[in-house]
């Protein structure tokens, strides 16, 4: 079985960078950026992840925006999102834009593998 | 102008209010009332007055010409008197000659025929053109007694008939004379027919003419001189003190003042006689019908005085009442408003602060984890389990922490609205977590009795907070220190979810329960309430289609049922307003 490859974008590199650390030690094929602009770069260049999980508030794009452009660009790409805010609009307002779910931060890490690999299944089905 | 206007309101706003902003309402309270006792009395006593003033005006005008009437009438009486005599005697020294009269024997008996006729004759008497009396028919001795030199005589042979003024003449009595003169057949000289006639038939003719309308009723002659009796003025022949003398053929009244007495005085000639007739009317107006009035109208002043102080009492109670209460509500929207306004102030500051925190704490949560990752994969060393155990500790407050931030989010959250499906005895956890602290400082202990097998209900969350939150804190705040709180939740029938909150405080007594969820009805002391607690709770649980009820037994306790439909039709203006 192919490795789940996943994008982390978060402003937050300490959180993004020991993320990716622990989900690499589990099996995952993990890249992190810490901007919307270089997420957009990178996918369909130098990444190509199956799931991406993408901070809600950034500085420079919102994830809202990033989310808006992946689904455009490449709609088969599950995006999970990441808020450390307590709008549960920002939650569901993600999901109707097509997000696959939404996880609050401090990251409950069993409930995030759980939903990445919802995701992937849901990514699986859906290509073939 | 306009800064007069300016000037004018500030004047009656530092009059009513008080020089300070402030309201100040007993001062408002005398303001108003002097105000509307001027506005209500001013014109009810000046309408008072006026109907005096011309009350009694037309009251003079009336008894003046009630007067004027009396006089004309009591001087066309008594000139009839004075014709009669007049004529009478006319007729006697037009029937008889002189010559006949001359005879002592038919005197006599015409004195005595007269008298029959007319009762006030006191004597008859034939004075020759020298002015001799010589015939005398009467009670005194006057024959051959000599007229020549006196006043009367003169008169009657210029006027042919003369009535003379009362005087005292040689009878020293008063009387009046009736007399006559008549040419003698055979040459240029006259001879007199006189009738004397005692005052007092006078006196009684002028007591028969007295009337209500005047006091007082009496004759004068041209000079002042009473010719009858006067109550008031004097008796006979004396001098009448206040007199001025008449237009000819009018009747003249004067306002006159007669030892501190005040009255109305009218005088008229009477034609062919020396005399003035004169009337008196005191205290004019002193009428029963002036009573009457007066009586009446002080009933009435005094009646709607009462009337207008009852009226202004209960009106300036009622309009600083309202006020005040207004006043009080405006407050208590302003406290509310206030309220409102630090805890949406709060709820952001909480939202900033948690999302602030959740980014470190996600990093040491990672950073712990990623501890534990390789602490599993690497080999053992010393302090490996106390490695273990610290990352543990770690990972546990950051659960901790989680939890505390993730309830400021979901406070900060009550301010949205939005509608979800809701877990009741989740949200309920939620919001004893928010309390348990104060209930433990309190010693009031949670027992919880709720049905695992709930169904969600599709409502709002932060309204729903909202509501348990109100009436738990009410709970707490009535048991005070040492009670049990004990919440249930259950399905009783297919369509509701019901939560019961039952306390064991004092309970509410049952004027209270009557407007227990009014706006604005507390009974926490001033600046601890506001009154809109309970009413708000309610209102919201209304919104979402639900209902509250309470029971409560003073001594025992009370029971709020929180009613909430499992899924609720949607109204207009519901859910987000």
């Amino acid at each position: 079985m192919d490795k789940i490859k996943i994008l982390i974008v978060d402003d937050e590199v300490e959180f993004a960078e020991a993320l990716a650390e622990r989900m690499e030690i589990r099996g995952f094929l993990m890249e992190t950026v810490n901007s919307g602009a270089d997420a957009l770069a990178a996918i369909g260049s130098t990444c190509f992840p199956d799931v991406v999980l993408l901070d809600l508030k950034m500085p420079d794009m919102s994830g809202f925006e990033v989310l808006t452009v992946i689904k455009e660009k490449y709609p088969s790409i599950e995006v999970i999102m990441l808020t450390g805010h307590g709008a549960a609009s920002g939650g569901s307002d993600s999901m109707k834009k097509g997000a696959f779910d939404f996880i609050m931060k401090p990251v409950d890490f069993k409930d995030l593998i759980e939903k990445i690999q919802d995701a992937y299944q849901k990514k699986i089905s859906t290509s073939s | 102008m306009i800064k007069f206007n300016e000037k004018l309101m500030q004047f009656f706003s530092s009059l009513f209010f008080g020089s300070e902003n402030q309201r100040s309402y007993k001062r408002l309270r005398i303001m108003l009332y002097l105000a509307m006792i001027v506005i209500f009395l001013t014109p009810l006593i000046l309408a008072t007055g006026l109907s005096v003033r011309e009350y009694s005006k037309l009251l003079v005008q009336q008894e003046r010409e009630q007067l004027s009437w009396n006089a004309m009438g009591s001087r066309k009486t008594i000139e009839a008197f004075v014709h009669e005599l007049r004529a009478l005697v006319a007729f006697v020294a037009s029937e008889h000659t002189y010559d006949e009269l001359l005879d002592q024997g038919t005197a006599s008996k015409l004195f005595v025929d007269l008298k029959e006729h007319y009762n006030g004759f006191v004597d008859l008497g034939v004075i020759d053109p020298d002015g001799i009396q010589r015939v005398y028919a009467g009670p005194f001795r006057l024959k051959n007694y000599d007229y020549s030199g006196q006043d009367w005589y003169d008169k009657v042979l210029a006027d042919r008939i003369y009535v003379s003024d009362v005087f005292m003449g040689f009878r020293k009595i008063p009387h009046f004379v009736v007399a006559v003169s008549k040419k003698m057949p055979d040459r240029e000289e006259y001879w007199v027919l006189r009738l004397s006639i005692n005052y007092d038939t006078l006196q009684q003719y002028i007591a028969t003419i007295s009337t209500e309308a005047s006091h007082d009723v009496f004759l004068l002659n041209h000079d002042g001189i009473l010719q009858t009796k006067s109550h008031m003025f004097g008796d006979v022949l004396e001098e009448f003190a206040l007199f001025s003398r008449p237009k000819k053929g009018e009747i003249s009244m004067n306002e006159q003042s007669y030892e501190g007495v005040k009255f109305l005085e009218a005088c008229v000639y009477i034609e062919n006689t020396p005399w003035i007739l004169g009337f008196i009317k005191k205290s004019y107006i002193h009428g029963e019908k002036w009573n009457s009035f007066r009586y009446r109208q002080r009933l009435i002043l005094f009646g709607c005085g009462a009337l207008a102080l009852v009226v202004i009492v209960q009106l300036v109670s009622i309009i600083t009442g309202q006020l005040q209460e207004a006043d009080e509500k405006r407050n208590a929207v302003m406290t509310e408003a206030e309220h409102t306004d630090k805890l949406a102030s709060i709820g952001r500051l909480a939202a900033g602060v948690a999302h602030e925190i959740n980014n470190p704490l996600a990093i040491i949560n990672q950073k712990a984890g990623l501890m534990t990752d390789l602490l599993e994969m690497s080999n053992e060393f010393q302090y490996k389990d106390k490695f273990g155990k610290s990352i543990d500790g770690i990972q546990n407050a950051v659960e901790r922490c989680k939890v505390i931030t993730h309830r400021l989010l979901g406070f900060a959250r009550r301010m949205d609205s939005a509608l979800e499906h809701i877990d009741i005895n989740a949200l309920l956890g939620e919001v004893l977590g928010f309390l348990e602290k104060e209930a433990l400082y309190n010693h009031i202990r949670f027992e919880l009795n709720l049905d695992d097998d709930l169904l969600t209900v599709y409502s709002d969350r932060g309204q729903l907070q909202q509501i348990f939150l109100n009436i738990i804190n009410n709970g707490i705040d009535a048991i005070g220190k040492d009670g049990t709180m004990t919440i249930t939740s259950a399905r009783r029938d297919e369509a509701n979810i019901h939560v019961l909150i039952n306390d064991t405080g004092p309970g509410i007594p049952p004027n209270v329960m009557k407007r227990i969820f009014d706006p604005f009805f507390t009974t926490k002391k001033a600046g601890k309430g506001t009154g809109l607690g309970l009413s708000i709770t309610y209102g919201l649980a209304t919104k979402l289609g639900g209902n509250i009820t309470v029971e409560s037994e003073e001594g025992k306790g009370t029971l709020f049922t929180v009613i909430l439909p499992i899924n609720p039709k949607k109204r207009e203006g519901s859910f987000h307003g």
